[in-house]
């Protein structure tokens, strides 16, 4: 009775996006990791991981989103525990250390933990609710919950998953309804910290010589790519020419130069919308972005109709989470933000990040398919 | 509000919607700018990385003499290179090669410094160049060990009679910056730095051809994409001659001066030598600094093309310009006598000549065979130098011949205007003597002494010295020939001519001629001697050192009823012209014309 109730409220639309998102992405990496061999096993890797991810999407629909909630610390604690596990067991990979050996698989925790802390952050704010909004002082537990993980995060080091815990939680608190004195507070002290970080040449150089060399070069490679093209600036200077160089109509489907002969790098996981800009041209990439935004608006749709508070956060968070993926991701191929790893959702090729964001997203669903219920 | 409200959330929610659709609108136009409006320049970008040209340089053409036979040419050599980008691990395989090459490692590690800044991307560095055999094939055998380190073919040039008219063909070098800038010649690139490499380097150079490759991101060789053949090199036919220009190398020996003989029917030069000369074959590898400093400070400048580049006092030789300015004046009877008493005096002061005796009475034709200094005192003073210059003028002196070698001297016709405002003197009658017989302010070179006996035998048309006889295309085999160019012509009148010929013919053929020694058994030489004097006046009895000594000319043509040689010949410090310059420019006379028109095989 429950499950057809729930079956005749899945808001379809919603998955067909999410599919027509998950197609694009699969068509992409099936370009990108071609091999003159036939396809990459990387290819089927991928094709199972959606497989698995679309079931997993459909089973977060099952239980109620508020089972799902009174489990969140539970969640938030497990990812803590893996991250801490990476710390001491992890495997290593390209200068950093963020996978766990998982049998055959590499579990990536960091990607898990995204979800854990905006779940977490959704239960806390959802069960401590302030009049009038919460002011710097009530923010004291929730930004221990953020600094736990993103210490560890940034120890592996992994400085865009960092950003994205930052960035994810902030937008988490206010739309928790942070009050806007708070948010201008923050705001100002963030400015302070960050001129004192800059403005004062001992502490800049600190800050500056804790950062690994990769890191380093990266951010000066965004300041001025130009500076160095075949060094530290390759990464944004050979992703602007892809997304260039597919003009309006794209080169077509495998034709890609840049990420046919591998001038491209990180062409299946970070840098993919650059691929897909390439062989789809102006036209593909548009129609991608306009994809996901009128996922991501129905997303916000979802949150407004949430019937609790609790739901609203979470599908809020949620939307959040994913969007910033998106807006990053993108930014970084189309060369108007430094390049940090940031996956695209439903697209870069990863296991967890797949796997996660499908979850992610089946709890959006979740929300979205029982706001007609009542549950008082 | 009951605490479990989403009112508060609800309110926050036009946030996110308005980060979303600002961030979709900036990435849209983000990504039109680059794809759309920008589009075209990247994907020129991607076609440059992928597409890496392959320079491919044709061998310079070859240059022939006359008759067919190489003068300059090629060899095959072996270079080799590094190309940095396609070393993953740059440093170790410098370590791995410097072993094999018998070099340092720093010494490659420069190499590849020095050449980073002008070096274009995939370029190649060379590190050995014409490797020994032994290198070539260690290198090739590890090709797999060696990433970045390949072997070049090159096309050495290579001059197989060393410094035979080494200053005609002049050497070819790297490309200089303002070289490359005006031609847009490629670095390293060895163009033509002097001579006829220099002059005709456009023919000589054919046109670099590039052999395209797709390369991924490694620089590995992904597809061939097709060969834009190079075009060779066109050859040269030169106008010199390779028997008559070793003649009168040889006739030189190891004294430095020059010879140049060309044909006086078309201003062909047969022979142009400048002694001492260089072996242009240290310079296509890039000569090394001590061979250049060795060269560039040596006393009797070696570089130096003597045969355009030196003027020197014409001496006697100029008695042929003054004889012809005196008789179409018609101020010089050809009866009119004159009594040498071995000085003529001007006021106070004795002018002497060379003869100490005197002459004796004589008229023009003995004046000039004889190369009286008293009867050309006084036929200069009676023209006036001013009017002499005109004549010295009309025969070509103090102007360029327009040999195409770069650097031409013009040497110098002085006049009294001329001294008045250099040396800020009046010209005193002195001056008309001491110039009269080449003696005084005149300067002038080989090939302009040359230029003047030519016109002498032709009758006054004035070529413009040829090198150049013929070019063929190497691909098609289509000749282009090269026309004598007639600059001007001197009109003569006939008999002033002939008068000045017969006694031109008289110097080498009747008692009391000067240049007996020129004089061969089967063709009329018709020529002048000249001993231009380094010091104005000799110590009696004192025998002077080689850096005074006069310098000796002699100027000829052959034969003298039907011309077809016109010579020079300076030999620095040589002493008196007839017994120094006169039997070379007879072995040069000789050797032309009893091969002329005689052909080698091509």
């Amino acid at each position: 009775m429950l499950e057809r109730r729930l079956l005749t409220n899945v808001p379809w639309s919603m998955v067909a996006l999410v599919l027509g998102i998950a197609l694009f992405g699969l068509s992409a990496v099936y370009s990108a990791t071609y091999t003159p061999t036939g396809p990459s096993s990387l290819f089927t890797k991928q094709l199972i991981w959606v497989g698995l991810g679309i079931i997993v999407m459909f089973m977060a629909l099952i239980p109620d989103y508020h089972t799902v909630s009174r489990y969140a610390y539970v969640l938030y604690a497990l990812s803590v525990l893996f991250l801490v596990l990476v710390a001491i067991i992890g495997r290593t990979g390209m200068g950093a250390q963020r996978w766990l050996p998982l049998g055959p698989f590499a579990f990536q925790p960091s990607e898990f933990a995204k979800l854990s802390l905006v779940l977490a952050l959704a239960r806390y704010f959802a069960e401590d609710p302030r009049q009038g909004g919460y002011t710097l002082r009530d923010l004291g537990i929730p930004a221990a919950m953020v600094a736990v993980p993103l210490v560890l995060v940034l120890k592996q080091p992994d400085l865009g998953t960092a950003l994205m815990l930052l960035f994810t939680s902030t937008l988490v608190v206010i739309l928790a309804g942070i009050r806007l004195r708070s948010i201008v507070s923050i705001a100002v002290i963030g400015a302070m910290v960050a001129s004192f970080v800059f403005l004062v040449p001992p502490v800049r150089h600190k800050i500056w010589t804790s950062l690994k060399p990769y890191q380093q070069k990266r951010i000066k490679a965004f300041l001025d790519p130009a500076s160095d093209p075949l060094g530290s600036g390759y990464h944004a200077t050979q992703a602007k020419i892809a997304v260039g160089s597919g003009q309006t109509t794209g080169k077509g489907f495998r034709k890609g130069t840049q990420s046919q002969m591998a001038f491209l790098p990180e062409r299946h996981t970070d840098f993919i919308f650059a691929v897909i800009a390439e062989e789809r041209g102006f036209l593909g990439a548009s129609l991608l972005i306009v994809i996901y935004v009128v996922f991501l608006l129905t997303g916000v749709e979802a949150a407004k109709n949430a019937k609790d508070k609790i739901g609203a956060l979470m599908a809020g968070g949620i939307v959040s989470m994913l969007s910033l993926y998106v807006c990053i991701n993108v930014g970084m191929a189309a060369g108007i933000l430094p390049v940090v790893g940031v996956p695209l959702p439903l697209v870069s090729y990863g296991g967890t990040s797949i796997i996660t964001t499908f979850l992610a997203i089946g709890l959006l669903l979740n929300i979205r398919s029982r706001r007609f219920m009542l549950f008082y | 509000m009951h605490p479990n409200s989403p009112e508060a959330v609800h309110k926050r929610l036009p946030l996110l919607l308005a980060f979303i659709i600002l961030f979709a609108v900036v990435l849209f136009f983000r990504l039109w700018y680059l794809q759309v409006a920008r589009g075209a320049y990247y994907q020129e970008l991607a076609e440059n990385n992928r597409i890496r040209p392959v320079k491919l340089r044709p061998p310079r053409g070859i240059i022939y003499d006359r008759k067919g036979r190489p003068m300059v040419e090629n060899e095959l050599t072996f270079d080799i290179s590094i190309v940095p980008e396609d070393a993953p691990d740059l440093d170790e395989t410098v370590q791995k090669l410097a072993p094999l090459l018998d070099m340092r490692t720093e010494a490659i590690q420069r190499l590849i410094d020095e050449m980073e800044p002008v070096r274009g991307k995939y370029e190649p560095v060379k590190i050995r160049e014409e490797a020994p055999w032994s290198e070539v094939a260690m290198v090739e055998a590890r090709q797999e060990d060696l990433p970045g380190v390949i072997v070049e073919p090159e096309h050495r040039r290579h001059y197989p009679y060393g410094g035979m008219a080494s200053h005609q063909f002049g050497y070819i070098g790297k490309v200089t910056q303002t070289q490359k800038k005006a031609d847009q010649a490629d670095t390293g690139l060895l163009v033509g730095q002097s001579g006829l490499e220099k002059t005709y380097d456009k023919l000589l150079r054919g046109v670099a051809g590039r052999h395209m490759l797709q390369v991924n991101a490694a620089g590995r060789k992904v597809k061939d994409l097709g060969i834009d053949e190079p075009k060779l090199g066109t050859d040269l036919f030169l106008t010199l001659d390779l028997d008559v220009q070793r003649a009168a190398e040889e006739g030189l020996g190891e004294r430095n001066g020059a010879v140049v003989a060309m044909d006086p029917n078309n201003g062909e030069v047969i022979a142009l030598v400048s002694h001492p000369t260089y072996d242009p074959n240290l310079f296509p590898r890039g000569i090394s600094p001590r061979d250049w400093v060795r060269l560039s400070n040596d006393p009797s400048h070696p570089l130096y093309n003597r045969a355009v580049q030196s003027v020197y006092p014409p001496g006697s030789t100029f008695k042929v310009v003054v004889s012809i300015a005196g008789l179409e004046t018609g101020i010089i009877d050809p009866d009119d006598q004159v009594t040498c008493k071995g000085f003529l005096m001007s006021g106070r002061r004795p002018f002497r000549c060379w003869k100490k005796g005197g002459h004796g009475t004589l008229s023009f034709h003995r004046g000039l065979v004889e190369s009286c200094d008293v009867y050309f005192y006084t036929m200069g003073d009676r023209i006036g130098f001013d009017r002499v210059a005109e004549y010295a003028r009309n025969l070509g002196m103090g102007e360029i011949t327009g040999i195409p070698i770069a650097d031409e001297k013009k040497g110098l016709v002085p006049t009294a205007a001329w001294k008045r405002e250099k040396v800020r003197e009046p010209w005193y009658p002195a001056d008309n003597f001491m110039n009269a017989i080449g003696q005084g302010f005149m300067l002038v070179s080989p090939i302009q002494n040359c230029q003047l006996m030519s016109a002498v035998a032709n009758g006054g048309t004035f070529y413009r010295p040829q090198l150049l006889k013929r070019s063929r295309n190497r691909e098609t085999g289509a000749e282009k020939v090269y026309p004598p160019v007639k600059s001007r012509t001197f009109t003569m009148k006939p008999e002033v001519l002939d008068l000045v010929r017969k006694a031109l013919v008289g110097v080498t053929t009747e008692p009391g001629g000067t240049a007996h020694g020129a004089a061969t058994k089967l063709w009329t030489v018709a020529g002048k001697t000249g001993t231009a004097q380094v010091i104005a006046q000799k110590v009696p009895g004192q025998k002077l050192s080689e850096e005074t000594q006069d310098h000796a000319w002699f100027i000829a043509y052959a034969p003298a009823e039907q011309p077809r040689i016109a010579v020079a010949v300076v030999v620095e410090h040589g002493g008196h012209g007839g017994a120094a310059a006169a039997p070379v420019a007879r072995k040069v006379i000789e050797e032309y014309l009893r091969n002329a028109g005689t052909q080698t095989a091509h």
